[in-house]
């Protein structure tokens, strides 16, 4: 099979790379606020551009990574990024392909890692492919946001929330969500930013 | 650009491992996440881990700003702004407002920054507890449980012998009401800026290998007694003798052959932009 990387990459690991870090970081201090990093996701081929614009920004031989059952992207990042495989309970990012199957997701965000209270950072990064119809509201309020705001959100966005506060992991530890749609925007939900 | 470095001088994995340790310390406002501190051409105790997020950060559309001790043209400043216009081109600026990143030592702008801004500090000591506890080993586990009884002790030890909290800069806060930080040593005048801003702040210590921050919006309450509030400096019947600002952080100046003193912003910028307007 040839890879993404041989077939249509032309994403700058310096300069592309260095964009979507501050698209990502811009998102996660601005929880609310959604960013769009498709310039960038368009420069890479295969079926999750925008995660692995995603990889080839935050990951490398340093670290671990699960697709959760998706063997053709999980290969596509060990190409591109060097990064180890790992099982759900200890991989350093967690990428959810298909978010619809609600079982999945609930059993996914049972088995993530949150870090220690000594190490929080030591916590998976949950990152969900979010299509669907932005027609939920969805109250946030936290670090990052002056006071309350409303977003519209998908289902899933809620349901990956909701299942995370569920988990009640005493802060600092818990789990740093991230929200990519196919077209590019992406949406940042830290630990400390809840609904309410 | 001198063209044998890569990009922003360090190399692709060191940068990654810097941007991974950013997030979490965003996602975990003030809480102390390690990273592997690179080598720089540059002592370490000069602005490393200021540089290295800088560096990290930094692409060809930033404007870069450097102050040190609020002057934009200090020899640490100048350097640094040297140092990294050789690795990227990218334009710097003394203009607060026209900055995209603005790399920090020992002040805040007086300016309040936007919410598009990143202020970076250069952090000598990120651990406000090695006061008191010497055991980084110890100082972890007191935040892991949040144990800080005795930097309270210490305020308060303070309070009985001088009758105030003797701490200048380096003012300890909370942020989020969980973790006690260092501002680095930014004088308390400019502990207030922390709290509530729209510009994501990030501290990085060279040296001791730590990277935290503070996003937007952010409660930072600096360490004070419902009875003892806390208290900035105070410039009362002072004033800058270049712009005639009271109300901004002002330096002492003496005159060793009049004996005189004399005041004048510590942020040089600002009293620019204040006496030209």
């Amino acid at each position: 099979m040839i890879s993404a990387f041989l077939r249509k990459h032309s994403f700058d690991v310096v300069f592309d790379s260095q964009q979507v870090y501050r698209l990502l970081l811009e998102a996660v201090s601005n929880p609310a606020r959604i960013v769009s990093i498709r310039e960038y996701a368009d420069k890479l081929f295969g079926g999750h551009p925008a995660f692995l614009a995603v990889a080839m920004t935050l990951m490398d031989n340093e670290v671990s990574f699960t697709t959760c059952s998706n063997q053709p992207l999980a290969e596509e990042i060990v190409s591109l990024t060097l990064a180890m495989k790992e099982t759900t309970e200890r991989a350093d990012f967690v990428f959810v392909c298909d978010p619809h199957d609600l079982n999945d997701l609930k059993n996914i965000m049972r088995k993530v890692k949150s870090g220690t209270l000594a190490d929080p950072h030591r916590s998976a990064t949950v990152i969900i492919r979010n299509d669907g119809v932005p027609a939920c509201p969805l109250k946030l309020s936290g670090p990052g946001i002056d006071g309350h705001t409303t977003v519209s959100v998908t289902q899933r966005v809620k349901d990956a929330i909701a299942l995370r506060k569920n988990r009640s992991d005493e802060y600092p530890q818990g789990i740093d969500l991230i929200f990519v749609s196919s077209g590019g925007e992406l949406l940042a939900v830290p630990r400390l930013v809840g609904d309410g | 650009m001198n063209s044998n470095y890569n990009f922003a001088f360090l190399d692709e994995g060191s940068k990654k491992e810097i941007r991974r340790a950013v997030l979490k310390a965003v996602s975990i406002p003030g809480y102390q996440v390690p990273f592997g501190s690179r080598e720089l051409p540059i002592g370490r105790g000069w602005g490393t881990g200021g540089i290295q997020l800088t560096l990290s950060l930094i692409g060809r559309d930033d404007i870069l700003k450097v102050i040190d001790q609020g002057s934009d043209e200090s020899v640490n400043a100048v350097n640094i702004k040297k140092f990294v216009g050789l690795c990227t081109d990218v334009r710097t600026t003394t203009d607060t407002r026209e900055a995209t990143l603005i790399q920090t030592r020992h002040r805040i702008p007086e300016r309040a920054l936007t919410n598009g801004q990143i202020l970076i500090f250069q952090v000598p000591l990120p651990e406000p507890l090695r006061v008191v506890e010497a055991r980084e080993e110890v100082t972890k586990k007191m935040h892991a449980e949040k144990d800080y009884a005795s930097m309270w002790l210490q305020l308060y030890e303070s309070l009985v012998k001088y009758n105030k909290v003797t701490i200048g800069a380096e003012y300890p806060c909370m942020v989020e009401g969980r973790y006690m930080m260092n501002p680095s040593p930014i004088p308390k005048f400019d502990n207030p800026k922390l709290h509530k801003a729209e510009c994501l702040y990030l501290f990085g210590a060279g040296r001791e290998k730590k990277i935290y921050a503070i996003p937007p919006y952010t409660q930072v309450v600096s360490l004070a007694f419902d009875d003892v509030p806390f208290e900035k400096e105070n410039f009362v019947g002072k004033r800058c003798r270049l712009c005639g600002s009271a109300d901004t952080y002002l330096d002492e100046i003496f005159d060793r052959q009049t004996g005189g003193r004399a005041y004048q912003c510590s942020d040089t910028s600002h009293c620019q932009w204040t006496a030209d307007s």
